[in-house]
């Protein structure tokens, strides 16, 4: 768990996102571990910069879906050859071609779902409070057209004056200490 | 610069890496590499040697016959790799988009070996009714004459009639004529347009950018429409007439996906094969070899949608006219190809496309666009062989051994046709400047 006093961290602030993938990058070399980037739409890079580890999500969908799949499936089969078999254009009750659209539909739904609440569980949401938002340009900026790289105090690494003073020498709009 | 790290050196730690590195400049040579030729060379070798293995099927029992239909399934591939990469080229002309930049002379190359097309068509031609049955009973009392001897069943012989003022040997002619003809014409046009391009004298001003921006999507927007038309009556004329009794309303469709199935697989593996050498070296990112994995990825999907469902139309209406046409392509044998053909055309392309990390990769990418390759063969061989009656439902080799032609004749005709493209790829820069995406090419990959 984070210390509760102090401050969260330093927060830098960049016009671009190539300043802050390669503040990030450096970052990494210096030995920072905890950090984070905002930006107001994905940079795939700054999560490349970050080391993002691989996240479950993937796997999570791979499973939805091949658990879709498998209840399409024996649903289908249950229906059509135990549940109400009904003669059909004389066809055999076991008509694997008429359950393919079902078992479609059930990996999408299966696979959709297990993708969206994976998710959610994974980023630690509903989360209430987040103290970034006590950085007024942080609030104002993140969700249009600033990009920002939070060193935050519980790094090992984490100096407060060396910090900045590292921080700065990429130029950034400015550097602000972020309070919980 | 040693006087300003003396200066800066005590505060600063690293000052050259923490300057900001800018954008990549474009390579001072933008000519294939002398790599393009050795390929050539190569190819030239595989369509010789195949060409020479084909000429035994010439003395084999039902040789003669399975050669003409190998040369077809190869012709049609090529067709597909020529009429698939100026479908795309109008469509990235219209859409935009840097996926587009870096493949546009890849594609034009595919689009300029139309004449060679033209020229490999008259084979085809000249022995058509060798291969249709329309062309060998070409009117009412030759179908009834073929129906009285048994070459023709009574549904054969009256569909042939209904048929007839599309499919017949001067309709088929002039379908051809018309339909090379629309292509060489807009291919001309968008190559020609392409060249001038770069050369305007206003190059790299919004003017000169708009300016060709509006008069290439003024002609690929509309030629769109009418290719997908003309390709349409192509290959029914030339690939579905085989069975005359059949009656498809997606196999156009169909056609048009598999093309853009092959030219994204060829597209990329020209690329990947590229970006060993300068100017494609520095100009293909990793961004763009993601998003053309990724529409490839759609053409897996929308290929098996396609076909499968049409499948599942007609087996639910279990028609006689319709379903004859499937039952010649899973009895008798046909079962193998028909499983293999979904297993590589789309279970294997598909469940591989799924991971990130694999599009992002140009080494496993070669493989995956190789085998793409090699599955639209497997798609073309069963959608050709089972029309013919010796054939139908009954997929056998002894006393067969001519349908190995299907082996070698596909690989040799595909081989001379790489020998044109290639030499067509060396003829120009691989890279098209007057255009603002080539800028974004060289931006780093991070900046969207």
């Amino acid at each position: 768990m984070p210390p509760r006093e102090g401050i969260y961290g330093l927060l830098a602030e960049f016009n671009t996102p190539s300043e802050l993938v390669h503040a990030t990058e450096m970052a990494h070399r210096e030995g920072y571990r905890r950090m984070e980037c905002y930006t107001p739409y994905p940079v795939e890079e700054a999560a490349e910069a970050l080391r993002f580890h691989k996240t479950r999500v993937p796997l999570m969908c791979l499973l939805g879906g091949l658990a879709g799949l498998t209840t399409g499936f024996l649903l289908e089969t249950w229906i059509n050859v135990w549940g109400y078999p009904l003669n059909l254009r004389a066809m055999p009750l076991f008509s694997w071609p008429a359950f393919v659209i079902p078992e479609y539909e059930m990996t999408i739904l299966f696979a959709g779902l297990s993708t969206a609440f994976g998710m959610i569980a994974q980023n630690g949401l509903p989360q209430l409070y987040h103290p970034l938002f006590n950085a007024p340009n942080f609030a104002s900026g993140a969700t249009s057209d600033k990009f920002f790289l939070c060193l935050e105090s519980h790094d090992p690494r984490f100096d407060r004056a060396q910090t900045r003073q590292f921080l700065e020498q990429f130029s950034p709009v400015s550097v602000v200490e972020v309070d919980h | 610069m040693e006087m300003a790290h003396e200066h800066h050196g005590g505060n600063l730690q690293r000052p050259e890496v923490a300057r900001y590195q800018g954008v990549n400049t474009l390579p001072a040579v933008l000519t294939a590499p002398d790599a393009v030729g050795v390929w050539r060379v190569r190819a030239a070798i595989v369509a010789v040697v195949f060409a020479l293995i084909s000429l035994v099927f010439l003395f084999v029992p039902l040789g003669r016959e399975h050669l003409l239909r190998a040369y077809l399934m190869g012709y049609m591939t090529c067709f597909n790799f020529c009429g698939g990469a100026l479908a795309f080229l109008m469509v990235q002309y219209v859409s935009g988009g840097k996926w587009g930049d870096i493949l546009r002379r890849p594609l034009e190359a595919m689009t300029r070996t139309i004449w060679a097309l033209v020229v490999m068509l008259l084979p085809i031609l000249f022995l058509m009714k060798h291969l249709y049955q329309w062309a060998a009973f070409p009117n009412k009392a030759a179908t009834l004459q073929a129906f009285k001897q048994g070459l023709m069943t009574q549904e054969q012989q009256l569909t042939a009639n209904s048929k007839h003022t599309m499919l017949n040997p001067t309709a088929a002619v002039v379908q051809a004529a018309i339909v090379l003809g629309f292509m060489a014409l807009v291919i001309t046009l968008l190559n020609r347009w392409s060249v001038q391009r770069d050369q305007d004298s206003d190059a790299g001003t919004l003017a000169s950018y708009d300016r060709w921006r509006i008069r290439f999507e003024n002609l690929s927007g509309p030629s769109i429409l009418v290719y997908v038309v003309m390709m349409t009556a192509f290959v029914i004329v030339f690939v579905k007439s085989l069975d005359v009794t059949w009656y498809s309303s997606v196999y156009g469709l169909q056609f048009l996906v598999a093309q853009g199935y092959a030219v994204l697989a060829l597209g990329m593996l020209t690329l990947i094969l590229l970006s060993r050498y300068e100017p494609i070296k520095t100009m293909f990112r990793v961004t763009e070899l993601h998003d053309l994995g990724k529409l490839t990825f759609a053409f897996v999907m929308l290929n098996i949608y396609l076909t499968f469902a049409e499948f599942l139309i007609i087996w639910s209406g279990n028609v006689p006219d319709e379903i004859p046409w499937y039952l010649h392509r899973i009895h008798g044998g046909w079962w193998m190809i028909c499983t293999l053909d979904v297993v590589c055309h789309w279970l294997i392309p598909f469940c591989i496309l799924l991971s990130r990390d694999f599009k992002r990769s140009k080494h496993k990418m070669i493989w995956l666009c190789v085998f793409m390759l090699f599955a639209r063969l497997v798609d073309m061989f069963w959608l050709i062989e089972p029309n013919f009656k010796d054939a139908a439902s009954n997929l056998h080799i002894r006393g067969n051994v001519g349908i190995l032609a299907y082996v070698t004749v596909p690989v040799a005709v595909v081989a001379v046709w790489m020998v044109i493209y290639l030499t067509e790829l060396m003829k120009r820069p691989l890279i098209n400047v007057n255009d603002p995406h080539t800028e974004e090419l060289l931006e780093p990959e991070h900046a969207h």
